[in-house]
């Protein structure tokens, strides 16, 4: 199974290298093609791998902490938060600080959610998605307000609503790849862990897990890899929910294969996705990535409430 | 061995839960001569083994790695040893639900799961175990195969058990706790028994008959 993945994944990469607005031979490149290849192709396919991974743990991780399938970065509302801190940076002319701003109101927003959510320690499930809703709600109005304010900033604004790939750059890649591997490390260690803390706290904490501890640590994780993600290449929805659910029914259930095989498993389907979003259209126009996913999503979502009820029951 | 015994919400749960260290209390207790508020989490959880009176279980696991989980304290933290893997076959065969390896847990009836989880807070093999009511929903034939690992068990372990069947009770344990209305009112041993205070406890006109040599406790209309 793992070598399915990395079969797509490569796919995936190849095709998105070759294909494009213009079509680049990789064996046999002009000056003009390896030009348009280095500098625009690959950064942007390698962030939109990146971006993938990164989407596709921080859902994995959501869904560990809130034990709750539907959780991701999207769905708990921390993306659009995390573009709300991005907007405000943009506001005050703080471009390179978009990052540091995104994850300033992701993690915010991820507090105010848990906070809402959780009774006792425990996430209940309902109350989560409804917190979240509210925060994206919020925080839709709140850049809705701003860009009412400034317009100079509007389409840098809604850059970040739609999502996408255009402002790839190699050291965007190299900081968002240094974060993955931060992300990757802290919690490498602890997937048996993970695996425990899908039985109840109870349960969890007396085999010998501090479920607190992990819980911010994982925590503190998902909110950097999504609010990076989202300070680079803005709100894409539905990857975290998407690619781990796919995952699991491929059989990928215990933690220590479904992590590595999130990264790989979100890079391939974003770069697919972005891949399909630069070549529907005619004549080098581009669709915004996020409204692919997001339609995808959408109708993945309702699937899942629809005909795997009973498992979401079980995460109850 | 020992048996708590009480009423619905009399505090015998909290009481559990408050030894195995998953509630806040004030003042504190020793576990094998030390302070058990001084004892990090890891270190009570490698002494006490607890079973929670319900558990939940939210990933797609087989039985086998639920049982398996309960070496984590064992482990290295990162991967499972051999060791634990064969001991897990141990608990599975011991408590009977070895057949059951392969089945998803969350796809087991109510009984098979119970006696799943009970084979997991068996595998943790720790000194202490408190075990909240972990013959709920199990058949009599496997309530006599567990109670009697129990005793095989009892000269090594400490096993607290909250148990609700007083005929069952007084036959196989030796030490009672009986709470009421939040309060720790007696501890006993079989032999202080007396119908007097248990109706007291329980709130029921309790009476003892004698036959083949073995107590059975029945209860009056009230």
């Amino acid at each position: 199974m793992r070598l399915v993945l990395l079969v797509a994944l490569l796919t995936a990469f190849v095709a998105g290298l070759s294909t494009g607005a213009v079509k680049i031979n990789l064996l046999n490149m002009s000056d003009i093609e390896r030009n348009i290849f280095f500098d625009v192709r690959l950064p942007r396919v390698v962030l939109a791998g990146l971006v993938g991974a990164a989407l596709a743990l921080s859902g994995v991780l959501f869904q560990y902490v809130m034990k709750n399938p539907l959780a991701d970065s999207f769905t708990t509302g921390v993306s659009a938060s995390s573009a709300m801190g991005a907007v405000i940076a943009i506001m005050l002319g703080l471009m390179p600080y978009i990052p540091l701003f995104a994850l300033a109101g992701g993690l915010a927003g991820l507090y105010l959610v848990y906070r809402i959510a959780s009774d006792r320690g425990r996430i209940q499930p309902i109350t989560m998605l409804l917190a979240g809703i509210v925060l994206s709600t919020f925080a839709s109005a709140t850049i809705s307000f701003m860009k009412f304010l400034s317009d100079d900033a509007v389409s840098s604004i809604i850059f970040w609503l739609m999502g996408g790939f255009q402002a790839a750059t190699v050291s965007k890649d190299m900081i968002l790849f240094g974060v993955i591997c931060l992300s990757f490390l802290l919690i490498r260690g602890d997937y048996l862990k993970l695996d425990i803390l899908c039985f109840d706290d109870t349960t969890a904490s007396s085999t010998g897990v501090n479920v607190h501890r992990l819980r911010k640590k994982l925590f503190f994780a998902a909110a950097l890899l999504t609010s990076f993600s989202v300070g680079y290449a803005g709100i894409i929805g539905f990857v975290g929910l998407i690619i781990p659910h796919i995952l699991r029914l491929g059989n990928f259930v215990k933690a220590s294969y479904l992590l590595p095989a999130s990264l790989i498993g979100g890079a391939a389907f974003m770069i697919a996705t972005d891949l399909i979003a630069r070549t529907i259209l005619q004549e080098g126009q581009e669709l915004p990535v996020g409204v692919i996913t997001s339609s995808i999503g959408g109708v993945f979502f309702l699937y899942l409430l629809i005909k795997r009820r009973k498992e979401l029951f079980y995460f109850n | 061995m020992v048996g708590v015994l009480g009423n619905n919400g009399s505090g015998k749960s909290t009481f559990l839960n408050v030894l195995s260290g998953q509630m806040d209390f004030a003042g504190d207790y020793k576990v094998g001569g030390r302070k058990f508020q001084e004892i990090s989490h890891t270190e009570s959880a490698r002494q006490i083994g607890f079973l929670p009176q319900e558990a939940a279980l939210n990933m797609p696991f087989d039985a086998f790695y639920v049982v398996l989980t309960g070496r984590f304290i064992h482990s290295d933290g990162r991967i499972y040893s051999e060791q634990d893997v064969s001991q897990t076959e141990k608990a599975m065969k011991r408590f009977d639900v070895y057949h059951l390896k392969d089945r998803l847990f969350n796809a087991l009836s109510g009984g098979e799961k119970q006696r799943v989880l009970l084979a997991r807070v068996m595998n943790m093999d720790t000194e202490i175990f408190l075990l909240d009511e972990p013959f709920s929903g199990i058949d009599i034939l496997h309530q006599i195969r567990i109670v009697d690992i129990f005793r095989q068990l009892r000269m090594e372990k400490i096993i607290m058990v909250v148990i609700h069947d007083l005929s069952f009770a007084i036959h196989h344990f030796s030490r009672f706790l009986f709470f009421r209305d939040g309060l720790l009112l007696y501890d006993m041993s079989r032999d202080e028994l007396d119908p007097q205070k248990l109706s007291d406890i329980f709130g029921v006109r309790v009476g003892f008959v004698e036959q083949d040599k073995r107590m059975f406790v029945y209860t009056e209309e009230i």
